[in-house]
């Protein structure tokens, strides 16, 4: 009998081709930083509001454009850590009994949300260039501004990002795919 | 193809889909692109749509909750704050019968009032409960039953995640929402200790692995000023979030920050959190947030679907069509969100069913608030139910004990699903118990 191999039972977590992960926890990082300058933000605002009658501006709409920052940076490393939801109830059966069927299946999904996310790269891409060109700001005049296209620069390279890493997912599955099939004829 | 069918056929495509494991989110998006492309027949519309989506939907203060509260609970889970509400609860109820048990739900009613998401609190418990628990005699699937029941009081107990994102797409004040959950939460508690101790007296074999309690060493008493010491932490939480929400010092999401400052300080303080373990608290926070966050911007890009479809006022006519009233509705609904908990989360449930049902429910008359409590209580019980029940799977993946099945938890639960069925019918029955403290 031939040593085998263990062949893992999903693509998340382990190494991506070109070590492409790396980017996502990159990305991922700074919007955890991002996440503890919310909470300082706010807190700073409550604080000097009630207590120094000193408001900080703006935080309202900081807050509401930081929210979209962070969930864009953070896609692309919450989808390798297999943290997206679903529901297992068919594919744990399935990779028992006919694992390499799982995981051809997996390959399909992770290759439709890369489908997915390229529709929204497609569209998303116009109102970025609006956004810089018509120099598009939230709050008021006079009182607090913010330029929006930052944001949607982000967004855009967390949508780029998620784009691969759906790509290389699906990239691993068929590769683990390969391996099971092989493995499986070995035995028999 | 007219609209209605359109928006029939992608819903069952969409359960296909769920059911065959893809990711929720994805089927939302992908789902309602077509969908749109197929009634508009434009697919730079269905396109621009979810481009429209991605930017807007969680582009709001509101959303800054998310973080806030998931990161509140993680740190307060390290700050050890559910373990001493636990140990002060347990000298509470030491005298009774099961009272480890009870003493657990209490534990988890404090920690409720903390923290908004019911992993956290599953998790917590199931470190520091069960081995006291199976240390005296109790049996392995009642011990992580009673956690597992229990850790739903995290989301009907303000703060709660399922209920800010109720309100988020009832249109209904996050405040109302929070008050609404406070006496439905403290009567299922109530309805769990009461279970316990009728369990432990009734059907001793059901709780004890010996069919009778073990007696309890007379262990060293805590002073009323070291118990006064190990609550501080949790009372100070939930003056100054819950205090300060109602009191209207700060909206929901300033509350949100208030409280994770403070739980950041609390661990701090108490040298429970170093560098690594704020990180990877961090971390956890940010895909929390992230796949409830992704979820929400394919659901709104699925509901947009919907309301171009008309499918609402199509079911609501179909309705008024088969002379279904006002309870046949409830029940069907409730039955819907109820089956739909054993294969899905919480919040892939609420996101896909709402935006078909809120138009039904408003055009029978019915308080929004109120059919958020319920709405909430039916999909916590999706947490229990098999085969995916998460608060379940939290605690396996958490559990230290080898011998404890999946299915001696998922057994170990049922009677506390029970009780919860039984809380529910109350709720729907009495409309008063969630709305009493509102004006």
């Amino acid at each position: 009998m031939s040593i085998k191999r263990p062949v893992a039972a999903d693509s998340y977590g382990t190494p991506l081709p070109w070590q492409f992960q790396r980017l996502g926890k990159w990305l991922n990082a700074l919007g955890t930083l991002w996440i503890i300058a919310l909470m300082v933000l706010i807190n700073t605002d409550v604080l000097g509001r009630n207590l120094l009658n000193a408001p900080v501006r703006g935080v309202t709409e900081l807050v509401a454009l930081s929210i979209v920052g962070i969930v864009f940076l953070q896609l692309a490393d919450t989808l390798h850590s297999g943290r997206f939801t679903r529901a297992d109830v068919l594919l744990a059966r399935l990779k028992e009994t006919r694992p390499v069927f799982a995981a051809r299946l997996q390959a399909l999904y992770h290759f439709v949300g890369a489908s997915l996310m390229g529709v929204i790269l497609w569209a998303a891409w116009q109102p970025l260039v609006e956004a810089i060109r018509i120099r598009q700001y939230v709050g008021a005049i006079g009182d607090f501004t913010a330029p929006v296209w930052p944001v949607r620069l982000i967004m855009l390279i967390g949508l780029c990002t998620t784009l691969v890493t759906f790509l290389l997912l699906a990239w691993t599955d068929l590769r683990r795919a390969r391996a099971l099939q092989a493995r499986g004829s070995e035995t028999r | 193809m007219s609209n209605a069918v359109i928006a029939s056929g992608s819903l069952v495509l969409m359960l296909l889909l769920i059911w065959g494991g893809m990711h929720v989110a994805v089927v939302l998006g992908l789902v309602s692109f077509i969908g749109v492309w197929l009634i508009r027949d434009d697919v730079s519309v269905a396109a621009n749509l979810l481009a429209a989506a991605a930017n807007d939907a969680i582009n709001s203060h509101i959303f800054g909750v998310v973080p806030l509260f998931v990161l509140t609970g993680f740190l307060v889970a390290k700050a050890d704050v559910g373990k001493d509400s636990f140990e002060v609860a347990n000298q509470l109820f030491r005298r009774l019968r099961g009272g480890l048990g009870i003493a657990t739900v209490a534990a988890n009613a404090v920690f409720a009032a903390i923290t908004g998401i019911s992993i956290a609190s599953a998790a917590v418990f199931t470190r520091v409960a069960v081995p006291q628990m199976l240390r005296f005699g109790y049996r392995g699937g009642f011990a992580t039953g009673v956690v597992a029941g229990s850790s739903v009081l995290g989301m009907l107990i303000p703060p709660s995640l399922l209920m800010i994102l109720y309100g988020f797409l009832a249109n209904q004040s996050v405040g109302d929402m929070f008050t609404a959950g406070i006496v439905p939460g403290l009567m299922l508690a109530t309805a769990f200790g009461v279970g316990i101790v009728l369990m432990a007296y009734l059907r001793p074999k059901m709780v004890f692995a010996d069919g009778t309690p073990v007696e309890l060493p007379t262990e060293e008493m805590m002073g009323v000023g070291t118990m006064g010491l190990k609550l501080l932490p949790s009372i100070v939480m939930i003056v100054a979030v819950l205090g300060g929400l109602y009191a209207g010092f700060f909206t929901a999401t300033e509350a949100g920050a208030v409280g994770a400052g403070l739980a950041l300080v609390i661990a701090l303080l108490k040298r429970k959190l170093d560098g690594p373990a704020f990180w990877s608290v961090l971390t956890e926070t940010g895909h929390v947030t992230v796949a409830v966050s992704f979820l929400i911007i394919c659901a709104s890009i699925y509901t947009r679907m919907l309301a171009m479809s008309g499918m609402p006022q199509f079911l609501v006519e179909t309705m008024a069509h088969a002379g279904l009233g006002r309870t046949a509705f409830l029940l069907l609904y409730v039955a819907i969100v109820i089956a739909l908990g054993t294969i899905i989360d919480s919040s892939s449930i609420m996101l896909i069913v709402l935006p078909l049902m809120l138009p039904i429910a408003e055009q029978f008359g019915m308080n929004l608030v109120w059919f958020g409590v319920v709405t909430v209580i039916a999909v916590e019980i999706g947490l229990l139910t098999p085969p995916f029940g998460l608060s379940v799977f939290v605690i396996k993946s958490t559990l230290s004990e080898p011998g404890i099945s999946l299915g001696d938890i998922f057994r170990g639960t049922a009677p506390f699903t029970l009780i919860m069925l039984v809380v529910l019918c109350l709720l729907m029955v009495f409309p008063r118990i969630s709305l009493v403290l509102l004006p």
